[in-house]
């Protein structure tokens, strides 16, 4: 066998390992999130955690992902708030370069960024980011939300048909 | 090993570097795909190169960039109209929406649904990338109950869920703007690159305002957001007759002169009223209407009133 097959066999069987140890690594893809005691969004916090951070899948149903935190707690995750751990050579040089977390290289996309943003921002003034920011600051906590549903006889609180 | 084999595991190898997105291991493995005797070096180059392309449609954008066009859109939309100051509408519009959104096909996205009520009398409703939605005073004042207020937020919400603000954006500015991004190598844009990815953004931007505020969405995307909107506000607990409700008002009574926004950006009310009706009768057992809905919603748009 050449030199150079030989090699590339060696460095397929490797990888190959690699990718099964991280076939069942998710990476939260949103700003921030609640890892939940069951599969809904009325359930009990279990966990907070936000982009980059790593997970350990366990389970999925009806949407929802069973996970693990890398502090070892477990609960659920939206589906649409995570992806799967993509493979990425030169990310993982990044990380021994920068000590950044895995995750966190792994989602460092360059493109439409906050830098971006900010130099629209300087030629265009008229853009009304401080309302954004205003509408961002509004967030109705879960027991505003839970309360909501159970006086509008909304969800689980439902009734008549 | 057999010549098979030994082409397997250099292409799996080679994919694998191309996928590192290196410089360097590209050239090696276009040579090992080379060596294995079956192409040339010339095509196992090209085949190297194809696989490094660049990110070519909507479907690519990433989420925190999704936020950051929708930021834009909406800093865009409230330098036009301002936000209603209503800090109560406002908690009962964004925990009504939230409520929707999870039980909608994506409850989550990067930096989350908000919800604002514009303080026009033009009637309309629009949803930057992302998940911020707008619903005009105009509009507000046309909802008789919970139900249709809600039936518009869910009609939003799917076109935020199927990303339809998007999908306005121009193939070629896409592939501009993916071309720039990925030559760069790191996070951070020099400020030549900087300064023409940020124009890119602004005919993005200029993409995406003029389908939400000027021209409207394709009809097809109108008609699938309406029936994303049955089936979300059913998931959450509400009547669907609440979006048939509100397009029999528009077509009964439509809105004229400066309030008539909707219809520069909507296909007409008749039209999607019959697909919706035919939509409700499909779905089987739904849930009433409920009085404590009602009470809490008139309460809520009173100071409009």
């Amino acid at each position: 066998m050449k030199k150079p097959a030989r090699m590339a066999f060696l460095a397929a069987a490797v990888l190959a390992v690699f990718v099964f140890l991280l076939a069942e690594t998710l990476v939260v893809k949103v700003k921030t999130t609640t890892v939940r005691s069951a599969p809904k969004f009325t359930a009990s916090v279990v966990a907070k955690i936000k982009t980059g951070d790593a997970l350990e899948k366990l389970a999925a149903e009806s949407g929802w992902i069973k996970v693990k935190t890398k502090a070892g707690l477990v609960g659920w995750v939206h589906a649409t708030a995570v992806q799967a751990k993509k493979i990425n050579l030169s990310a993982m040089d990044d990380t021994m370069q920068t000590q950044a977390s895995a995750g966190e290289v792994a989602l460092a996309a360059k493109g439409f960024n906050k830098q971006v943003e900010d130099k629209y921002r300087a030629g265009n003034p008229a853009a009304d980011y401080a309302a954004v920011d205003a509408m961002e600051k509004v967030k109705p906590t879960d027991a505003e939300i839970e309360a909501f549903m159970k006086l509008g006889h909304l969800g689980e609180y439902g009734g008549a048909k | 090993m057999s010549a098979r084999t030994k082409a397997l595991a250099a292409a799996v190898l080679a994919a694998t570097l191309v996928l590192a997105g290196c410089q360097a291991v590209k050239q090696g493995a276009a040579d090992i795909i080379a060596s294995t005797g079956k192409v040339s070096q010339a095509d196992a180059e090209s085949l190297v190169k194809t696989a490094d392309a660049v990110r070519t449609s909507f479907a690519e954008i990433t989420e925190e960039e999704e936020y950051y066009i929708g930021r834009a859109t909406a800093a865009l939309i409230l330098s036009k109209y301002k936000a209603y100051p209503n800090a109560a509408l406002s908690g009962y519009i964004n925990t009504m929406g939230t409520a929707i959104a999870y039980s909608s096909d994506r409850p989550e996205t990067y930096g989350g649904y908000h919800f604002a009520v514009l303080d026009t009398d033009e009637v309309n409703a629009m949803a930057a990338p992302g998940g911020f939605i707008f619903v005009t005073k105009g509009l507000v004042e046309r909802c008789p109950d919970e139900e249709t207020l809600a039936a518009i937020l869910a009609h939003e919400i799917g076109h935020v869920a199927e990303r339809h603000g998007l999908q306005s954006i121009k193939k070629s500015r896409l592939i501009d703007a993916f071309k720039l991004i990925g030559g760069e190598a790191s996070r951070q844009f020099d400020s030549e690159t900087l300064a023409k990815v940020t124009g890119v953004f602004e005919g993005v931007l200029g993409d995406v305002v003029e389908t939400l505020v000027e021209r409207g969405y394709d009809r097809k995307f109108e008609y699938e957001a309406d029936k994303l909107a049955l089936s979300f506000a059913v998931r959450t607990g509400y009547s669907p007759g609440g979006l048939s409700e509100f397009l029999a008002g528009m077509e009964d009574n439509k809105p004229s002169g400066p309030a008539a926004g909707w219809f520069k950006t909507h296909p007409s009310a008749a039209d999607r009223l019959a697909r919706v009706k035919s939509g409700i009768g499909a779905l089987g057992e739904v849930p009433a209407k409920d009085a404590a809905r009602t009470s809490r919603f008139s309460a809520a748009v009173k100071a409009l009133r």
